[in-house]
């Protein structure tokens, strides 16, 4: 069963068109990532299938029934910008989001994620007490509290450190382990690579991309060179057969043009300079990301 | 209505455990009775410095029955009976010879005196004050002091030279004052209220004695108790709203309860901390009513209609004051918000006196029986001694309910749309829009 249905949703602002007749199927207990630049539709789209915002037309359609209150009662949603009650303790602040979704006694399970993120000692400390990073897991937490069975986060690793990261990728993963959909949106391409079962692009309201990893790389083609060298960028320049260079500083990732030789192209740089490490591959998710939404897709798009 | 009571809960907690919320509690009825308390502590509490008044009569008639009131005045009014404290000043009159040449210069002179302070003030009695005829400048008497129009001295003044004025026309009209010694006796006009018959014992009672208390006091203080329960919850719903909104914490609530849910969470939680309010103060004003043995002037059958009036005040207010701070995207909206939202609960604070000293008169009646002032208005009236006839009340509150319905609604459809807009300032157009378009 779906977990999420979106059948040709429309949501306009004025003018603006925020989603364009999106459809979308997201199967129940995977993990799927939304990406899109900013202002492409994720958070509007997010919101509808909070029922937040009404779609202007289209169906939607989660945990197998059209959106009503109980069902919502059933998602857990942090949206991108944060909002706790500043003045409120802690522990007291999450028992009340928690029984706002559920009816059992959520006591027991806010100490267990206190205690799983490392915040017991600020159990009974005023939010604004608390460090940005902090405050991320406290809000996370009073998403997944009442342990919902789609789980919604908008942009849930911004602004924490790798440890933090990785705590909660843990529990992201943990609650797919159990059964749970999760849907996360974020600007961070190599998390949505590692985690995600399914990636869905977004641009301008449009969808733009919707399947695994593989097969989004599948549409193109092997023509992407990662490659270490000692030189660094400048040794690059003017190498016929290379399109474009994306300089990571440690690492280049080289985009080749169509009908160019990969082994004639390594040979030119081996020429000039030295090579630690290569890899002819697929374009990244970022690279994808760029080729749809960046500058060359505009200059294309204008042209 | 599990999420309801959940969230207005919290609103209520929120509100009630803060130190504002209880130095509020007791800051309030201190202020805004703080007026009355210092008339009643400062009432005795007068200057006692003596008083040199000149007197230019012009009479030459008048002058030594002043300086004969002063000083039996000194003698028996000055010093406390019992204690022998001074509480009032001596007055001490200085009769000075008219200038029929200089009048003008006269007064500067005299006034001078006052300015150096050798002289308190002067009285001039004009030369026609015993028969006044055709020119009215001459029987003028004029009293110049650094402040005059609010001064005890004047006001006591004005009886001696009065009682003299009075016994030179009655001896200029040939009776002999001590003939006619209750001439000058005024007699007061007492207000008393209906009789009515004694249901118990069937007897015709006594009415009672009206007093300013029962009529003017009680049912202002009725009805400021009222204004400051709706002041103590409305306008931190503007602000709370308006505070969710910005911090994004309203996103995160409307992914578990529906807008309405959220804005009638926001008005419950509200009126839970009127009831507490309202409770303490009622509960305090019936003990110290008591302690002073004045529970007769309290109107207890009007306890009822005043917490009907005022739960449904909180609702229309309340959903109107939540609706606007739904338009607010920073604090400054907020503040230049705060006056509108408020305004139909202040507007009666401006027209109480004239309808709390004629409640049955035509404007009274008319004021009460538009629904934004009607909670306000009509429990004023109803405080007062006479009441109201029965129909108004009901009609009242059943105007009051369909406008509260009615706001409710409207605020519904602003907040529902609002919350989620950011950077849109709360302009008029906007909000006609959402109420009526969504």
């Amino acid at each position: 069963m779906a977990a999420i249905e979106l059948e040709s949703i429309t949501k306009t602002f004025g003018k603006h068109t925020a989603v364009d007749t999106l459809s979308l199927s997201v199967p129940e207990g995977s993990v799927y990532g939304f990406i899109g630049p900013n202002g492409s539709g994720k958070t509007t789209t997010l919101r509808m299938i909070m029922n937040i915002i009404p779609p202007d037309s289209g169906k939607i359609k989660v945990l197998g029934a059209p959106l009503t209150p109980s069902t919502t009662d059933r998602i857990g949603y942090m949206p991108e910008e944060r909002g706790l009650y500043r003045r409120m303790k802690v522990r007291e602040l999450l028992q009340f989001f928690g029984s706002l979704k559920s009816e059992n006694n959520v006591k027991t399970k806010v100490d267990q994620w206190l205690e799983r993120l490392d915040l017991t000692a600020w159990a009974n400390k005023q939010v604004e007490t608390l460090s940005k990073g902090m405050a991320q897991k406290v809000q996370f937490i009073a998403t997944v509290v009442a342990e919902p069975e789609l789980v919604l986060l908008d942009e849930p690793f911004t602004g924490l450190d790798p440890v933090n990261t990785d705590v909660i990728k843990d529990a992201i993963l943990g609650f797919q382990a159990r059964g749970a959909t999760v849907i996360f949106s974020t600007h961070d391409m190599s998390m949505a690579e590692k985690m995600c079962d399914f990636i869905f692009m977004i641009f301008k309201g449009k969808k733009v991309l919707d399947g695994t990893l593989s097969s989004i790389q599948d549409k193109y083609a092997t023509d992407t060179l990662r490659i270490r060298i000692g030189d660094g960028a400048g040794a690059l320049q003017n190498i016929d057969g290379i399109e474009k260079v994306n300089d990571f500083g440690q690492m280049q990732e080289l985009r080749l043009a169509p009908a160019a030789d990969p082994q004639k192209i390594l040979h030119e740089i081996l020429r000039r300079t030295t090579v630690r490490s290569f890899d002819i591959t697929k374009p990244s998710l970022h690279d994808i990301f760029i080729r749809i939404a960046g500058p060359e897709a505009k200059e294309v798009n204008h042209a | 209505m599990r999420r309801i009571l959940l969230f207005a809960r919290r609103e209520y907690k929120a509100a009630v455990k803060t130190k504002g919320f209880i130095i509020g509690l007791v800051l309030a009825p201190i202020l805004m009775g703080g007026g009355m308390i210092a008339f009643v502590l400062l009432k005795d509490r007068v200057d006692t410095t003596d008083k040199r008044l000149a007197v230019v009569d012009r009479t030459g008639k008048v002058a030594e029955a002043l300086v004969a009131a002063a000083e039996n005045r000194n003698a028996k009014e000055i010093h406390h009976p019992e204690t022998g404290k001074k509480v009032r000043p001596s007055y001490y009159i200085e009769v000075v010879t008219p200038s029929a040449s200089d009048p003008k210069t006269q007064r500067l002179e005299l006034s001078d005196r006052i300015r150096n302070g050798s002289l308190y003030a002067f009285v001039e009695i004009g030369p026609d004050a015993i028969h006044p005829g055709k020119d009215r400048e001459a029987s003028r008497i004029l009293f110049y002091a650094k402040n005059a129009a609010m001064d005890d001295l004047r006001s006591w003044v004005g009886g001696p030279i009065n009682d003299r004025l009075r016994e030179l026309r009655l001896a200029d009209a040939g009776i002999k004052p001590s003939d006619v010694k209750d001439l000058f006796y005024w007699v007061g006009v007492e207000g008393m209220g209906l009789v009515s018959v004694d249901k118990e014992t069937g007897t015709i009672g006594e009415g009672r004695s009206a007093s300013p208390v029962e009529a003017l006091v009680i049912p202002i203080v009725i009805m400021l108790l009222m204004f400051l329960m709706i002041m103590m919850s409305v306008p931190g719903m503007l602000h709370s709203v308006m505070e969710e909104k910005t911090q994004r914490i309203a996103e995160v609530l409307l992914g578990s309860i529906r807008p309405f849910e959220f804005m009638m969470a926001k008005v419950l939680g509200g009126i839970a901390v009127a009831l507490t309010s309202s409770a303490v103060y009622i509960v305090g004003g019936i003990l110290v009513v008591r302690y002073m043995g004045l529970e007769e002037y309290v109107p207890f059958q009007l306890l009822p209609w005043f917490f009907a009036y005022m739960l449904l005040a909180i609702i229309m207010f309340g959903a109107w004051a939540a609706a606007l701070g739904s338009t607010c995207s920073e604090a400054k909206d907020a503040q230049s918000l705060s006056l509108p939202t408020m305004l139909p609960a202040f507007f009666p604070m401006f027209i109480y006196f004239p309808i709390a000293k004629e409640p049955m008169g035509s404007f009274a009646t008319s004021m009460s029986l538009i629904p934004p002032f009607t909670p306000l208005l009509m429990t004023l009236r109803l405080g007062t001694p006479g009441g109201v006839p029965a129909w108004q009340p009901w009609v009242g509150l059943v105007g009051v309910l369909l406008f509260t319905v009615f706001f409710v609604w409207v605020g519904g459809r602003i907040f529902r749309v609002a919350i989620l807009m950011q950077g849109t300032p709360p302009k008029l157009s906007n909000i006609l829009r959402w109420a009526f378009r969504g």
